[in-house]
Protein backbone atom coordinates (compact mmCIF):
# COMPACT_ATOMS: atom_id res chain seq x y z
CA UNK A 1 0.00 0.00 0.00
CA UNK A 2 1.27 3.44 -0.85
CA UNK A 3 1.87 5.88 1.94
CA UNK A 4 1.16 9.56 1.87
CA UNK A 5 2.70 11.59 4.67
CA UNK A 6 1.85 15.05 5.92
CA UNK A 7 4.70 16.98 7.44
CA UNK A 8 5.31 20.53 8.50
CA UNK A 9 6.05 22.79 11.40
CA UNK A 10 3.96 22.46 14.55
CA UNK A 11 0.48 23.84 14.50
CA UNK A 12 0.20 24.43 10.78
CA UNK A 13 -2.87 22.21 10.67
CA UNK A 14 -1.61 18.81 9.68
CA UNK A 15 -4.04 16.81 11.77
CA UNK A 16 -6.95 19.03 10.85
CA UNK A 17 -6.08 18.57 7.23
CA UNK A 18 -5.80 14.79 7.58
CA UNK A 19 -9.18 14.50 9.23
CA UNK A 20 -10.96 16.90 6.93
CA UNK A 21 -9.38 15.27 3.91
CA UNK A 22 -10.77 11.96 5.13
CA UNK A 23 -14.20 13.55 5.39
CA UNK A 24 -13.73 14.96 1.90
CA UNK A 25 -13.02 11.46 0.60
CA UNK A 26 -16.26 10.27 2.15
CA UNK A 27 -15.15 8.76 5.44
CA UNK A 28 -17.76 9.13 8.18
CA UNK A 29 -15.87 7.42 10.93
CA UNK A 30 -12.13 7.64 11.28
CA UNK A 31 -10.33 4.53 12.39
CA UNK A 32 -6.93 5.82 13.31
CA UNK A 33 -3.87 3.73 13.99
CA UNK A 34 -1.54 5.45 16.41
CA UNK A 35 2.11 4.60 16.67
CA UNK A 36 4.25 6.20 19.34
CA UNK A 37 7.96 6.65 18.93
CA UNK A 38 8.43 4.42 21.96
CA UNK A 39 6.81 1.54 20.12
CA UNK A 40 3.35 1.61 21.69
CA UNK A 41 0.61 1.15 19.15
CA UNK A 42 -3.12 1.35 19.42
CA UNK A 43 -6.16 1.96 17.33
CA UNK A 44 -9.17 4.08 17.99
CA UNK A 45 -12.28 4.86 16.05
CA UNK A 46 -13.71 8.34 16.17
CA UNK A 47 -16.63 9.89 14.47
CA UNK A 48 -15.42 12.92 12.65
CA UNK A 49 -16.62 15.61 15.03
CA UNK A 50 -14.99 13.92 17.96
CA UNK A 51 -11.82 13.34 16.06
CA UNK A 52 -11.36 17.01 15.30
CA UNK A 53 -12.16 17.99 18.87
CA UNK A 54 -9.83 15.40 20.38
CA UNK A 55 -6.92 15.35 18.02
CA UNK A 56 -6.44 18.97 17.07
CA UNK A 57 -5.77 22.04 19.15
CA UNK A 58 -4.40 25.52 18.96
CA UNK A 59 -1.28 24.79 20.98
CA UNK A 60 1.66 23.42 19.02
CA UNK A 61 2.70 19.79 19.30
CA UNK A 62 -0.72 18.41 19.88
CA UNK A 63 0.20 15.40 17.78
CA UNK A 64 3.12 13.49 19.18
CA UNK A 65 2.93 10.22 17.32
CA UNK A 66 2.23 8.92 13.87
CA UNK A 67 -1.45 8.73 13.19
CA UNK A 68 -2.42 6.65 10.20
CA UNK A 69 -5.71 6.78 8.38
CA UNK A 70 -6.63 4.28 5.72
CA UNK A 71 -8.32 6.01 2.83
CA UNK A 72 -9.50 5.15 -0.63
CA UNK A 73 -9.23 7.07 -3.84
CA UNK A 74 -11.06 6.13 -7.01
CA UNK A 75 -8.57 4.75 -9.51
CA UNK A 76 -9.76 3.70 -12.90
CA UNK A 77 -12.80 1.53 -12.45
CA UNK A 78 -11.97 0.56 -8.91
CA UNK A 79 -10.53 2.09 -5.81
CA UNK A 80 -7.03 2.29 -4.51
CA UNK A 81 -6.29 2.19 -0.84
CA UNK A 82 -3.58 4.33 0.64
CA UNK A 83 -2.41 5.34 4.05
CA UNK A 84 -2.50 8.97 5.10
CA UNK A 85 0.10 9.53 7.79
CA UNK A 86 -0.30 12.44 10.12
CA UNK A 87 2.87 13.34 11.97
CA UNK A 88 4.28 15.35 14.79
CA UNK A 89 5.47 18.84 13.87
CA UNK A 90 9.07 19.55 12.95
CA UNK A 91 10.87 22.40 14.65
CA UNK A 92 14.06 24.23 13.88
CA UNK A 93 16.96 23.87 16.21
CA UNK A 94 17.11 21.34 18.95
CA UNK A 95 13.96 20.92 20.92
CA UNK A 96 14.43 20.65 24.70
CA UNK A 97 11.73 17.99 25.07
CA UNK A 98 13.17 14.53 24.41
CA UNK A 99 9.70 13.17 23.69
CA UNK A 100 9.22 15.64 20.86
CA UNK A 101 12.67 14.94 19.52
CA UNK A 102 11.86 11.25 19.40
CA UNK A 103 8.57 12.00 17.68
CA UNK A 104 10.44 14.06 15.08
CA UNK A 105 12.87 11.23 14.48
CA UNK A 106 9.90 8.98 13.97
CA UNK A 107 8.45 11.45 11.49
CA UNK A 108 11.69 11.60 9.55
CA UNK A 109 11.93 7.84 9.38
CA UNK A 110 8.41 7.74 7.98
CA UNK A 111 9.21 10.48 5.44
CA UNK A 112 11.91 8.33 3.92
CA UNK A 113 9.47 5.52 3.30
CA UNK A 114 6.59 7.65 2.07
CA UNK A 115 5.54 7.72 -1.56
CA UNK A 116 3.84 11.08 -1.40
CA UNK A 117 4.96 13.95 0.81
CA UNK A 118 2.49 16.69 1.58
CA UNK A 119 4.51 19.50 3.07
CA UNK A 120 2.23 21.88 4.90
CA UNK A 121 2.97 25.51 5.56
CA UNK A 122 0.81 27.96 7.46
CA UNK A 123 0.19 30.62 4.80
CA UNK A 124 -1.43 32.98 7.28
CA UNK A 125 1.56 32.86 9.57
CA UNK A 126 3.84 33.50 6.60
CA UNK A 127 1.64 36.48 5.67
CA UNK A 128 1.92 37.84 9.19
CA UNK A 129 5.63 37.12 9.17
CA UNK A 130 5.11 35.19 12.39
CA UNK A 131 8.63 34.32 13.53
CA UNK A 132 7.72 30.94 15.02
CA UNK A 133 5.28 29.50 12.57
CA UNK A 134 6.45 31.01 9.29
CA UNK A 135 8.84 29.27 6.93
CA UNK A 136 11.86 27.97 8.79
CA UNK A 137 15.12 26.22 8.10
CA UNK A 138 13.48 22.83 8.29
CA UNK A 139 11.02 23.81 5.54
CA UNK A 140 13.84 24.68 3.16
CA UNK A 141 15.63 21.47 4.01
CA UNK A 142 12.49 19.42 3.42
CA UNK A 143 11.99 21.08 0.04
CA UNK A 144 15.57 20.36 -0.94
CA UNK A 145 15.35 16.80 0.27
CA UNK A 146 12.11 16.27 -1.63
CA UNK A 147 13.54 17.67 -4.85
CA UNK A 148 14.58 14.20 -5.83
CA UNK A 149 11.09 12.85 -5.36
CA UNK A 150 8.11 12.85 -7.57
CA UNK A 151 5.29 12.95 -5.08
CA UNK A 152 6.06 16.19 -3.30
CA UNK A 153 3.39 18.85 -2.87
CA UNK A 154 3.54 22.02 -0.84
CA UNK A 155 0.21 22.67 0.85
CA UNK A 156 -0.40 26.26 1.92
CA UNK A 157 -2.95 25.97 4.70
CA UNK A 158 -5.21 28.42 6.52
CA UNK A 159 -6.15 30.24 3.33
CA UNK A 160 -9.38 31.32 5.01
CA UNK A 161 -7.44 33.83 7.13
CA UNK A 162 -6.99 37.35 5.75
CA UNK A 163 -3.17 37.47 5.70
CA UNK A 164 -2.94 34.16 3.90
CA UNK A 165 -2.95 35.34 0.30
CA UNK A 166 0.17 37.40 0.94
CA UNK A 167 1.65 34.37 2.60
CA UNK A 168 0.82 32.21 -0.40
CA UNK A 169 2.60 34.61 -2.74
CA UNK A 170 5.64 34.50 -0.48
CA UNK A 171 5.58 30.69 -0.34
CA UNK A 172 5.45 30.54 -4.13
CA UNK A 173 8.44 32.88 -4.30
CA UNK A 174 10.44 30.96 -1.73
CA UNK A 175 9.82 27.55 -3.25
CA UNK A 176 10.03 28.24 -6.93
CA UNK A 177 9.72 25.08 -8.95
CA UNK A 178 7.62 23.18 -6.47
CA UNK A 179 3.87 22.85 -6.90
CA UNK A 180 1.87 24.66 -4.23
CA UNK A 181 -1.75 23.89 -3.37
CA UNK A 182 -3.60 26.52 -1.35
CA UNK A 183 -6.15 24.96 1.00
CA UNK A 184 -8.21 25.70 4.00
CA UNK A 185 -8.25 22.54 6.06
CA UNK A 186 -10.86 23.90 8.41
CA UNK A 187 -13.31 24.62 5.59
CA UNK A 188 -12.26 21.78 3.29
CA UNK A 189 -11.43 24.18 0.51
CA UNK A 190 -8.88 23.54 -2.22
CA UNK A 191 -8.93 19.80 -1.55
CA UNK A 192 -9.63 18.88 -5.15
CA UNK A 193 -6.11 19.71 -6.22
CA UNK A 194 -4.58 17.75 -3.39
CA UNK A 195 -6.76 14.77 -4.14
CA UNK A 196 -5.80 14.90 -7.81
CA UNK A 197 -2.13 15.10 -6.89
CA UNK A 198 -2.32 12.19 -4.45
CA UNK A 199 -4.33 10.22 -7.01
CA UNK A 200 -1.60 10.70 -9.58
CA UNK A 201 1.11 9.46 -7.27
CA UNK A 202 -0.34 6.41 -5.57
CA UNK B 1 26.50 21.93 14.63
CA UNK B 2 28.36 18.70 14.15
CA UNK B 3 30.50 17.31 16.86
CA UNK B 4 34.15 17.74 16.11
CA UNK B 5 36.47 15.03 17.20
CA UNK B 6 40.21 15.36 16.69
CA UNK B 7 39.63 17.98 14.05
CA UNK B 8 37.58 15.76 11.76
CA UNK B 9 33.86 16.15 11.44
CA UNK B 10 31.93 13.24 12.78
CA UNK B 11 28.64 12.68 11.08
CA UNK B 12 26.01 10.05 11.31
CA UNK B 13 26.42 7.80 8.31
CA UNK B 14 23.29 5.72 8.21
CA UNK B 15 19.61 6.47 8.44
CA UNK B 16 19.40 4.93 11.87
CA UNK B 17 22.30 7.00 13.10
CA UNK B 18 20.75 10.18 11.77
CA UNK B 19 17.49 9.41 13.55
CA UNK B 20 19.34 8.53 16.72
CA UNK B 21 21.24 11.80 16.67
CA UNK B 22 18.02 13.65 16.05
CA UNK B 23 16.26 12.12 19.03
CA UNK B 24 19.34 12.60 21.16
CA UNK B 25 19.23 16.31 20.35
CA UNK B 26 22.59 16.37 18.61
CA UNK B 27 21.19 17.64 15.31
CA UNK B 28 18.08 19.55 14.34
CA UNK B 29 15.42 18.13 12.06
CA UNK B 30 16.58 20.46 9.29
CA UNK B 31 20.09 19.08 9.56
CA UNK B 32 18.66 15.60 9.57
CA UNK B 33 16.94 16.27 6.26
CA UNK B 34 20.15 17.66 4.83
CA UNK B 35 21.95 14.51 5.91
CA UNK B 36 19.25 12.36 4.37
CA UNK B 37 19.69 14.18 1.14
CA UNK B 38 23.41 13.65 1.19
CA UNK B 39 22.86 9.99 1.92
CA UNK B 40 20.58 9.61 -1.07
CA UNK B 41 22.68 11.56 -3.51
CA UNK B 42 25.93 9.97 -2.41
CA UNK B 43 27.20 7.37 -4.84
CA UNK B 44 26.17 3.87 -3.98
CA UNK B 45 28.73 2.26 -1.77
CA UNK B 46 30.66 -0.26 -3.81
CA UNK B 47 30.66 -2.90 -1.13
CA UNK B 48 26.93 -2.96 -1.11
CA UNK B 49 26.04 -6.46 -0.22
CA UNK B 50 28.81 -8.91 -0.40
CA UNK B 51 32.00 -6.97 -0.78
CA UNK B 52 35.12 -7.62 -2.76
CA UNK B 53 34.67 -11.27 -3.62
CA UNK B 54 31.27 -10.81 -5.18
CA UNK B 55 32.33 -7.71 -7.08
CA UNK B 56 35.25 -9.61 -8.43
CA UNK B 57 33.19 -12.62 -9.42
CA UNK B 58 30.80 -10.32 -11.20
CA UNK B 59 33.67 -8.65 -13.02
CA UNK B 60 35.01 -12.05 -14.07
CA UNK B 61 31.63 -13.11 -15.40
CA UNK B 62 31.21 -9.87 -17.31
CA UNK B 63 34.72 -10.10 -18.73
CA UNK B 64 33.98 -13.61 -19.89
CA UNK B 65 30.90 -12.33 -21.62
CA UNK B 66 32.83 -9.53 -23.30
CA UNK B 67 35.37 -12.07 -24.42
CA UNK B 68 32.83 -13.93 -26.55
CA UNK B 69 33.13 -13.16 -30.20
CA UNK B 70 30.18 -11.43 -31.81
CA UNK B 71 26.80 -11.72 -30.04
CA UNK B 72 26.61 -7.96 -29.61
CA UNK B 73 22.83 -7.77 -29.12
CA UNK B 74 23.01 -10.56 -26.55
CA UNK B 75 25.80 -8.87 -24.65
CA UNK B 76 23.86 -5.66 -24.59
CA UNK B 77 20.78 -7.39 -23.22
CA UNK B 78 22.78 -9.14 -20.55
CA UNK B 79 24.31 -5.85 -19.51
CA UNK B 80 20.86 -4.32 -19.37
CA UNK B 81 19.73 -7.20 -17.22
CA UNK B 82 22.68 -6.79 -14.92
CA UNK B 83 22.02 -3.08 -14.53
CA UNK B 84 18.32 -3.73 -13.96
CA UNK B 85 18.96 -6.22 -11.20
CA UNK B 86 21.55 -3.98 -9.57
CA UNK B 87 19.25 -0.98 -9.58
CA UNK B 88 16.25 -2.93 -8.36
CA UNK B 89 18.35 -4.11 -5.43
CA UNK B 90 19.44 -0.56 -4.69
CA UNK B 91 15.83 0.57 -4.85
CA UNK B 92 14.78 -2.19 -2.50
CA UNK B 93 17.37 -0.97 -0.05
CA UNK B 94 15.84 2.47 -0.18
CA UNK B 95 12.46 0.83 0.24
CA UNK B 96 11.26 2.18 -3.08
CA UNK B 97 8.79 0.10 -4.98
CA UNK B 98 10.53 -2.47 -7.14
CA UNK B 99 9.62 -4.38 -10.23
CA UNK B 100 9.17 -8.05 -9.57
CA UNK B 101 12.27 -9.80 -10.79
CA UNK B 102 11.10 -12.52 -13.09
CA UNK B 103 14.32 -13.56 -14.67
CA UNK B 104 13.17 -16.61 -16.57
CA UNK B 105 14.25 -16.41 -20.17
CA UNK B 106 13.80 -17.75 -23.62
CA UNK B 107 16.87 -18.08 -25.80
CA UNK B 108 16.05 -18.26 -29.45
CA UNK B 109 18.64 -19.10 -31.99
CA UNK B 110 20.22 -21.75 -34.12
CA UNK B 111 22.41 -24.41 -32.56
CA UNK B 112 25.93 -23.38 -31.83
CA UNK B 113 25.17 -19.72 -31.49
CA UNK B 114 26.22 -19.51 -27.87
CA UNK B 115 23.05 -20.16 -25.93
CA UNK B 116 24.49 -22.57 -23.41
CA UNK B 117 27.64 -20.54 -22.97
CA UNK B 118 25.69 -17.39 -22.26
CA UNK B 119 23.38 -19.27 -19.89
CA UNK B 120 26.39 -20.47 -17.95
CA UNK B 121 27.78 -16.96 -17.70
CA UNK B 122 24.39 -15.62 -16.63
CA UNK B 123 24.26 -18.19 -13.84
CA UNK B 124 27.61 -17.03 -12.55
CA UNK B 125 26.64 -13.38 -12.95
CA UNK B 126 23.45 -13.79 -10.95
CA UNK B 127 25.30 -15.74 -8.34
CA UNK B 128 27.84 -12.94 -8.00
CA UNK B 129 25.02 -10.43 -7.69
CA UNK B 130 23.34 -12.45 -5.00
CA UNK B 131 20.25 -13.27 -7.03
CA UNK B 132 20.99 -16.98 -7.09
CA UNK B 133 22.65 -18.78 -4.22
CA UNK B 134 24.67 -21.20 -6.35
CA UNK B 135 24.53 -20.12 -9.96
CA UNK B 136 25.31 -23.47 -11.52
CA UNK B 137 23.78 -24.66 -14.75
CA UNK B 138 21.76 -27.83 -15.15
CA UNK B 139 21.22 -28.77 -18.77
CA UNK B 140 18.41 -30.98 -19.83
CA UNK B 141 16.11 -31.66 -22.74
CA UNK B 142 12.87 -33.40 -23.44
CA UNK B 143 14.25 -36.88 -23.00
CA UNK B 144 15.46 -36.04 -19.50
CA UNK B 145 12.16 -34.63 -18.38
CA UNK B 146 9.50 -36.74 -19.99
CA UNK B 147 8.81 -40.11 -18.45
CA UNK B 148 7.34 -43.34 -19.68
CA UNK B 149 4.16 -43.65 -17.73
CA UNK B 150 1.68 -41.41 -16.01
CA UNK B 151 3.22 -39.64 -13.06
CA UNK B 152 6.73 -40.51 -14.14
CA UNK B 153 7.18 -37.20 -15.92
CA UNK B 154 6.40 -35.03 -12.92
CA UNK B 155 8.80 -37.08 -10.89
CA UNK B 156 11.62 -36.79 -13.39
CA UNK B 157 11.00 -33.11 -13.96
CA UNK B 158 11.02 -32.41 -10.26
CA UNK B 159 14.25 -34.27 -9.92
CA UNK B 160 15.92 -32.00 -12.44
CA UNK B 161 14.43 -28.96 -10.82
CA UNK B 162 15.81 -30.08 -7.49
CA UNK B 163 19.24 -30.41 -9.02
CA UNK B 164 18.95 -26.94 -10.50
CA UNK B 165 17.74 -25.19 -7.34
CA UNK B 166 19.94 -22.26 -6.57
CA UNK B 167 21.03 -22.05 -10.16
CA UNK B 168 19.85 -22.12 -13.72
CA UNK B 169 17.77 -24.85 -15.33
CA UNK B 170 18.56 -24.81 -19.00
CA UNK B 171 16.09 -26.70 -21.14
CA UNK B 172 17.45 -27.22 -24.62
CA UNK B 173 15.10 -27.75 -27.53
CA UNK B 174 12.32 -26.81 -25.18
CA UNK B 175 9.75 -26.71 -27.96
CA UNK B 176 9.96 -30.51 -28.07
CA UNK B 177 7.94 -30.51 -24.86
CA UNK B 178 4.94 -29.36 -26.83
CA UNK B 179 5.39 -31.98 -29.49
CA UNK B 180 2.92 -34.81 -29.59
CA UNK B 181 -0.24 -32.96 -28.80
CA UNK B 182 -2.56 -32.90 -25.82
CA UNK B 183 -1.97 -36.38 -24.47
CA UNK B 184 1.77 -36.13 -24.60
CA UNK B 185 3.64 -36.19 -21.31
CA UNK B 186 5.52 -33.11 -22.40
CA UNK B 187 2.60 -31.05 -21.21
CA UNK B 188 2.92 -32.56 -17.77
CA UNK B 189 6.55 -31.53 -17.73
CA UNK B 190 5.59 -27.97 -18.60
CA UNK B 191 2.98 -27.88 -15.84
CA UNK B 192 5.43 -29.21 -13.28
CA UNK B 193 7.97 -26.69 -14.42
CA UNK B 194 5.59 -23.76 -14.14
CA UNK B 195 4.60 -24.80 -10.66
CA UNK B 196 8.22 -25.09 -9.60
CA UNK B 197 8.94 -21.65 -11.00
CA UNK B 198 6.29 -20.25 -8.70
CA UNK B 199 7.35 -22.31 -5.68
CA UNK B 200 11.03 -21.52 -5.99
CA UNK B 201 10.77 -17.98 -7.30
CA UNK B 202 13.90 -16.81 -5.55
CA UNK B 203 16.19 -19.73 -6.14
CA UNK B 204 15.65 -20.85 -9.68
CA UNK B 205 15.95 -19.32 -13.09
CA UNK B 206 14.60 -21.33 -15.98
CA UNK B 207 15.92 -20.80 -19.48
CA UNK B 208 14.15 -22.34 -22.44
CA UNK B 209 16.26 -22.62 -25.53
CA UNK B 210 15.62 -23.62 -29.09
CA UNK B 211 15.34 -22.69 -32.72
CA UNK B 212 13.68 -19.38 -33.34
CA UNK B 213 10.62 -20.52 -35.27
CA UNK B 214 9.98 -23.56 -33.14
CA UNK B 215 10.23 -21.57 -29.92
CA UNK B 216 7.88 -18.97 -31.34
CA UNK B 217 5.36 -21.70 -32.09
CA UNK B 218 5.92 -23.31 -28.70
CA UNK B 219 5.19 -20.06 -26.87
CA UNK B 220 2.18 -19.33 -29.02
CA UNK B 221 0.51 -22.66 -28.18
CA UNK B 222 1.26 -22.17 -24.46
CA UNK B 223 0.09 -18.63 -23.89
CA UNK B 224 0.71 -18.81 -20.15
CA UNK B 225 4.37 -19.41 -20.78
CA UNK B 226 5.11 -16.23 -22.63
CA UNK B 227 4.22 -14.04 -19.68
CA UNK B 228 6.23 -16.25 -17.36
CA UNK B 229 9.30 -15.83 -19.52
CA UNK B 230 9.44 -12.09 -19.91
CA UNK B 231 13.00 -12.00 -21.19
CA UNK B 232 13.53 -13.21 -24.70
CA UNK B 233 16.95 -13.13 -26.19
CA UNK B 234 17.64 -13.74 -29.85
CA UNK B 235 20.95 -15.28 -30.75
CA UNK B 236 21.88 -14.21 -34.24
CA UNK B 237 23.91 -16.47 -36.48
CA UNK B 238 27.58 -15.67 -36.63
CA UNK B 239 28.80 -13.85 -39.68
CA UNK B 240 31.60 -15.54 -41.67
CA UNK B 241 33.95 -12.98 -40.25
CA UNK B 242 33.03 -13.80 -36.67
CA UNK B 243 33.31 -17.49 -37.46
CA UNK B 244 36.78 -16.88 -38.77
CA UNK B 245 37.79 -15.15 -35.57
CA UNK B 246 36.31 -18.03 -33.59
CA UNK B 247 38.35 -20.45 -35.70
CA UNK B 248 41.49 -18.48 -35.01
CA UNK B 249 40.85 -18.54 -31.33
CA UNK B 250 40.18 -22.26 -31.37
CA UNK B 251 43.47 -22.83 -33.13
CA UNK B 252 45.30 -20.64 -30.67
CA UNK B 253 43.85 -22.49 -27.74
CA UNK B 254 44.93 -25.79 -29.21
CA UNK B 255 48.35 -24.33 -29.99
CA UNK B 256 47.92 -24.52 -33.74
CA UNK B 257 48.20 -21.82 -36.32
CA UNK B 258 46.55 -21.39 -39.69
CA UNK B 259 48.95 -20.70 -42.49
CA UNK B 260 47.97 -17.68 -44.59
CA UNK B 261 46.76 -19.93 -47.37
CA UNK B 262 44.75 -22.02 -44.94
CA UNK B 263 43.24 -18.85 -43.53
CA UNK B 264 42.04 -17.80 -46.93
CA UNK B 265 40.69 -21.23 -47.64
CA UNK B 266 38.83 -21.30 -44.35
CA UNK B 267 37.28 -17.93 -45.04
CA UNK B 268 36.04 -19.17 -48.38
CA UNK B 269 34.65 -22.33 -46.87
CA UNK B 270 32.81 -20.37 -44.24
CA UNK B 271 31.30 -18.05 -46.78
CA UNK B 272 30.21 -20.97 -48.92
CA UNK B 273 28.78 -22.72 -45.92
CA UNK B 274 26.80 -19.67 -44.99
CA UNK B 275 25.30 -19.56 -48.45
CA UNK B 276 24.47 -23.24 -48.69
CA UNK B 277 22.64 -24.00 -45.47
CA UNK B 278 20.65 -21.92 -43.06
CA UNK B 279 22.01 -23.63 -39.97
CA UNK B 280 25.65 -23.08 -40.69
CA UNK B 281 26.19 -19.80 -38.93
CA UNK B 282 27.46 -21.41 -35.82
CA UNK B 283 30.56 -22.13 -33.94
CA UNK B 284 30.15 -25.88 -33.94
CA UNK B 285 30.67 -25.96 -37.66
CA UNK B 286 33.94 -24.17 -37.14
CA UNK B 287 35.01 -26.55 -34.46
CA UNK B 288 34.32 -29.51 -36.70
CA UNK B 289 36.32 -27.93 -39.49
CA UNK B 290 39.27 -27.22 -37.25
CA UNK B 291 39.28 -30.59 -35.56
CA UNK B 292 39.08 -32.32 -38.88
CA UNK B 293 41.94 -30.21 -40.15
CA UNK B 294 43.99 -31.13 -37.13
CA UNK B 295 43.50 -34.82 -37.84
CA UNK B 296 44.39 -34.40 -41.49
CA UNK B 297 47.48 -32.50 -40.57
CA UNK B 298 48.47 -35.38 -38.33
CA UNK B 299 48.04 -37.83 -41.21
CA UNK B 300 50.08 -35.56 -43.43
CA UNK B 301 52.92 -35.27 -40.95
CA UNK B 302 53.09 -38.73 -39.53
CA UNK B 303 55.06 -40.16 -42.47
CA UNK B 304 57.66 -37.44 -42.44
CA UNK B 305 61.08 -38.19 -41.07
CA UNK B 306 62.01 -34.74 -39.96
CA UNK B 307 59.59 -32.40 -38.31
CA UNK B 308 60.15 -28.88 -37.09
CA UNK B 309 58.23 -27.30 -34.29
CA UNK B 310 56.72 -25.01 -36.88
CA UNK B 311 55.40 -27.96 -38.91
CA UNK B 312 53.61 -29.27 -35.87
CA UNK B 313 51.92 -25.95 -35.27
CA UNK B 314 50.87 -24.98 -38.74
CA UNK B 315 47.66 -26.06 -40.42
CA UNK B 316 47.99 -25.85 -44.17
CA UNK B 317 45.35 -25.24 -46.80
CA UNK B 318 45.51 -28.90 -47.82
CA UNK B 319 44.41 -29.92 -44.35
CA UNK B 320 41.29 -27.86 -44.70
CA UNK B 321 40.52 -29.10 -48.16
CA UNK B 322 39.29 -32.43 -46.96
CA UNK B 323 37.18 -30.89 -44.29
CA UNK B 324 35.64 -28.65 -46.87
CA UNK B 325 34.94 -31.54 -49.18
CA UNK B 326 32.63 -32.77 -46.51
CA UNK B 327 29.21 -31.33 -47.06
CA UNK B 328 28.75 -28.56 -44.57
CA UNK B 329 25.59 -29.81 -43.05
CA UNK B 330 24.87 -30.08 -39.43
CA UNK B 331 23.19 -32.83 -37.61
CA UNK B 332 20.44 -31.81 -35.26
CA UNK B 333 22.12 -31.07 -31.98
CA UNK B 334 22.59 -34.00 -29.67
CA UNK B 335 22.34 -33.66 -25.93
CA UNK B 336 25.55 -33.88 -24.03
CA UNK B 337 27.84 -32.14 -26.46
CA UNK B 338 30.46 -30.58 -24.38
CA UNK B 339 31.17 -26.94 -24.07
CA UNK B 340 34.12 -25.87 -26.13
CA UNK B 341 36.92 -25.20 -23.72
CA UNK B 342 37.44 -22.06 -25.64
CA UNK B 343 34.56 -20.46 -23.84
CA UNK B 344 33.62 -19.83 -27.40
CA UNK B 345 30.07 -20.44 -28.27
CA UNK B 346 29.93 -24.04 -29.21
CA UNK B 347 28.50 -26.91 -27.39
Amino acid sequence: MKRCIIIGRPNVGKTMFALQFAVYLGVAEARIAFAEAGGRRWEKTYDMGNAVANLTGSAPHHTRQLQALRLELPAGKGKREFELLDTSGLVDGIHPDAGIRRAMAQTLAAVRDAHVILHMIDAAAVGRADPVRAIGEVDYQVAQFAQMRDGYLLVANKMDLPEASRGLARIRREFVGHPVAPVSALHRQGFYEVKAFVGRHI
Amino acid sequence: MHAEVAGSKVEPRTVDEILEWLSAGRISSGEAFALFRRLETAPAPAANDGGEGEQQRLAVAMAELDDLIGLEPVKELVRELQAFVAIQRRRAEERLSTEPMALHMVFRGNPGTGKTTVARILGRMFQAMGVLPRGHLVECERADLVGEYIGHTAQRTREHIRKALGGVLFIDEAYALARGGEKDFGKEAIDTLVKAMEDHKDELIVILAGYRQEMEYFLSVNPGLRSRFPIQIDFPDYTPDELYRIAQRMCEQRQYRLSPAAGLRLRRLLEQGQASTPYSGNARLVRNLIERAIRRQAVRLVRRKRLTRDDLITLEAVDLAGAGADPVRLPRPVAGWTLGEAGVACR
